[in-house]
């Protein structure tokens, strides 16, 4: 008896994983690919129209404002690639100067731990056209500067950026951190005995021997850039217009301010196709990765 | 105290390495420390204009100088966002939120920890024959965007009667965390040497007994790791609390989001900013204290996930 009940309790102990992984994930993605090929409005309809299965994404296709939120989602993504690179570039300076360093991995992390919603409500306060930054530059004389970014539909985007910017470089610096650390300190004394630049040495060897790292921080990023919505609520609430609309956003006012399931439903079949297109070369990459680290044991 | 320990592992390190280098500091170093110096800054302006703004009286506020501090300082904002803030309707302030994120987070805490600790057990050292497969798909579920599940999700939830209130945002929380927390306690347990295994059930250890009597004391560090991860993420969610949450179980960051963006006659900054900063205290608390901590979590969430 003790002996059978051993044999089935693991497999019993993974029924409420497999049945959430079943049906909150497998389950619920076919529903929602199911109801982008309806007409559902605001309640569910279950009958697809076969003359016309993908009107609703021809009409994503042809709307106005989810043209706006691609666009919007590459600015996003290319913008946000700059935390990236100051993260890197934190990184390689406190890898070069210990003094302090506990300090600034302090303060570069602490934007992280707070909700976006808090971080877009600071800079929303920032980019008051009123009385933020732009109000106390022009007061001591720097009338050129415009900072009110957040009210006009040009610039409203790079405020968004500037605010992830902000939030996520602490974050890269981290995962660029620890890849430093695991460089082989000897190349450093190599490097010095050569004569090699400074500059060289990074552009030449560092970075090339951290390319992995720097995948998976693209990767992440852009995993991180399609998820962008909270931040978008508390800066700009898509406005001004639609102008920071991103497909996020755009799917969920799709399905709760204007109640288009089925039009809300292909929105978010391309946010997963999109997702989809990023993720597969994580997945590759893990492989090779598995593979190397594999063969460097043998 | 982190920061000690640290300065003297550094100082033991780095002493081989640099044998020339004794008291004086280089310009290189000085460039170095003034340029990250100067990216603090930038990094620490937000919090500073947050944190003088939320005690500053919107007569000053009204004034213009942003970065100036207060002339009188005063409890004034941070009374009014506790007490009296309004989202939406209601207008009894932040300390609603906050229970109700209070009320929130522990559920959330036990269901997600709970079903991933113990899946991941089950994976990482049990003889499933399914186990590769099912943490591929485990894999790619954490990647899944939100909205792709998000109505089903809501009719699921209203089904079983749990939708608009707090046990709707909870089991949705655990839900949506379990494939990322699963992934990272199985990664966990698999270095759990396989003779401990062999002679615990050799022992007639059955399943449960040596959950509870082996697994659980060795999962200390990665527990408070798990822990303090998801304190701050389901703290700070909003996406899933606006969702799920009903009028009167709505999370902090959703009363925080509609004081700031749904406001009625003249905005009060200083109430704004006294809410963001008690909507954040929690977490940044949570992150000084145990900050390395803390960047593990993320780091494993991130990569693992």
């Amino acid at each position: 008896m003790a002996f059978r009940w051993s044999r089935w309790s693991p497999q019993l102990a993974l029924v409420p994983a497999v049945a959430v992984t079943a049906v909150a994930f497998v389950g619920a993605i076919i529903w929602t690919i199911y109801l982008s090929l309806t007409r559902s409005r605001r309640l569910p309809e279950y009958e697809i129209d076969w003359s016309e299965p993908l009107r609703q994404y021809t009409r994503l296709f042809a709307d106005d404002a989810w043209a706006i939120s691609l666009k919007n989602l590459i600015i996003l993504g290319l913008g946000s690639a700059l935390a990236i690179v100051f993260g890197f570039i934190l990184a390689a300076m406190m890898d070069k100067e210990k003094r302090g360093e506990s300090l600034f991995r302090t303060v570069f992390l602490y934007p992280l731990a707070v909700s976006l919603i808090v971080t877009g409500t600071a800079w929303r306060w920032l980019f008051n056209p009123e009385f933020g930054v732009e109000h106390a530059l022009h007061s001591i004389g720097l009338t050129w500067i415009n900072f009110s970014w957040l009210a006009s539909g040009e610039t409203a985007m790079y405020g968004v950026i500037l605010a992830s910017v902000w939030q996520s470089s602490g974050f890269y610096m981290a995962l660029m951190l620890a890849g430093l650390k695991s460089i082989n300190s000897e190349i450093w004394s190599a490097a010095r005995l050569d004569g090699v630049s400074l500059f060289r040495l990074y552009t030449e060897i560092i970075i090339p021997m951290m390319k992995f790292t720097f995948v998976t921080c693209a990767i992440l990023l852009s995993l991180g850039v399609i998820k962008a919505y909270d931040v978008i609520v508390a800066m700009t609430n898509g406005g001004p217009g639609q102008s920071t609309f991103v497909p996020a956003y755009f799917t969920i006012q799709a399905l709760s301010a204007k109640g288009n399931l089925g039009f809300a439903s292909a929105a978010a079949v391309m946010m997963l196709v999109i997702t989809a297109v990023i993720f597969l070369p994580l997945v590759m990459l893990t492989a090779w990765q598995q593979r190397r680290t594999g063969r460097a044991a043998h | 105290m982190a920061q000690k320990t640290l300065g003297a592992e550094i100082a033991v390190r780095s002493a081989p390495y640099f044998p020339r280098q004794k008291k004086r500091i280089s310009s290189r170093s000085i460039g170095i420390i003034v340029f990250l110096s100067i990216c603090a800054l930038f990094f620490c302006i937000p919090l500073y204009v947050v944190v003088i703004t939320s005690f500053k009286t919107m007569d000053q506020i009204r004034e213009g100088a942003m970065f100036a501090l207060p002339n009188v300082w005063t409890l004034e904002a941070w009374d009014h966002a506790w007490n009296s803030a309004c989202s939406g309707i209601n207008c009894n302030g932040l300390k609603v939120g906050f229970w109700n994120s209070v009320q929130i987070l522990f559920p959330s805490l036990i269901l997600s920890i709970g079903i991933s600790m113990i899946t991941g057990y089950a994976l990482a050292l049990w003889n499933v024959r399914w186990a590769g497969g099912f943490l591929f798909l485990l894999f790619i579920c954490a990647f899944v965007p939100f909205q792709i599940i998000m109505f089903p999700l809501i009719s699921m939830t209203a089904a079983i009667k749990v939708y608009g209130n707090i046990w709707g945002v909870a089991i949705i929380h655990a839900v949506l965390a379990m494939p990322v927390l699963t992934l990272i306690f199985r990664n966990y347990y698999k270095d759990i040497p396989q003779e401990i295994m062999n002679a615990a059930v050799m022992d007639s250890g059955s399943f449960w007994k040596i959950f509870t009597e082996i697994i659980l004391p060795m999962s200390g560090n990665i527990l408070i790791v798990v822990l303090i991860m998801q304190i701050t993420s389901i703290w700070n969610d909003y996406l899933i609390g606006v969702t799920f949450g009903g009028m009167g179980s709505q999370p902090m960051t959703v009363n925080l989001a509609n004081l700031i963006t749904i406001s009625t006659g003249t905005t009060r900054y200083n109430d704004n900013m006294a809410a963001a900063l008690q909507t954040a205290i929690p977490p940044l608390v949570i992150y000084f204290f145990v900050g390395k901590l803390f960047v593990q979590g993320i780091t494993a969430g991130a990569i693992k996930g």
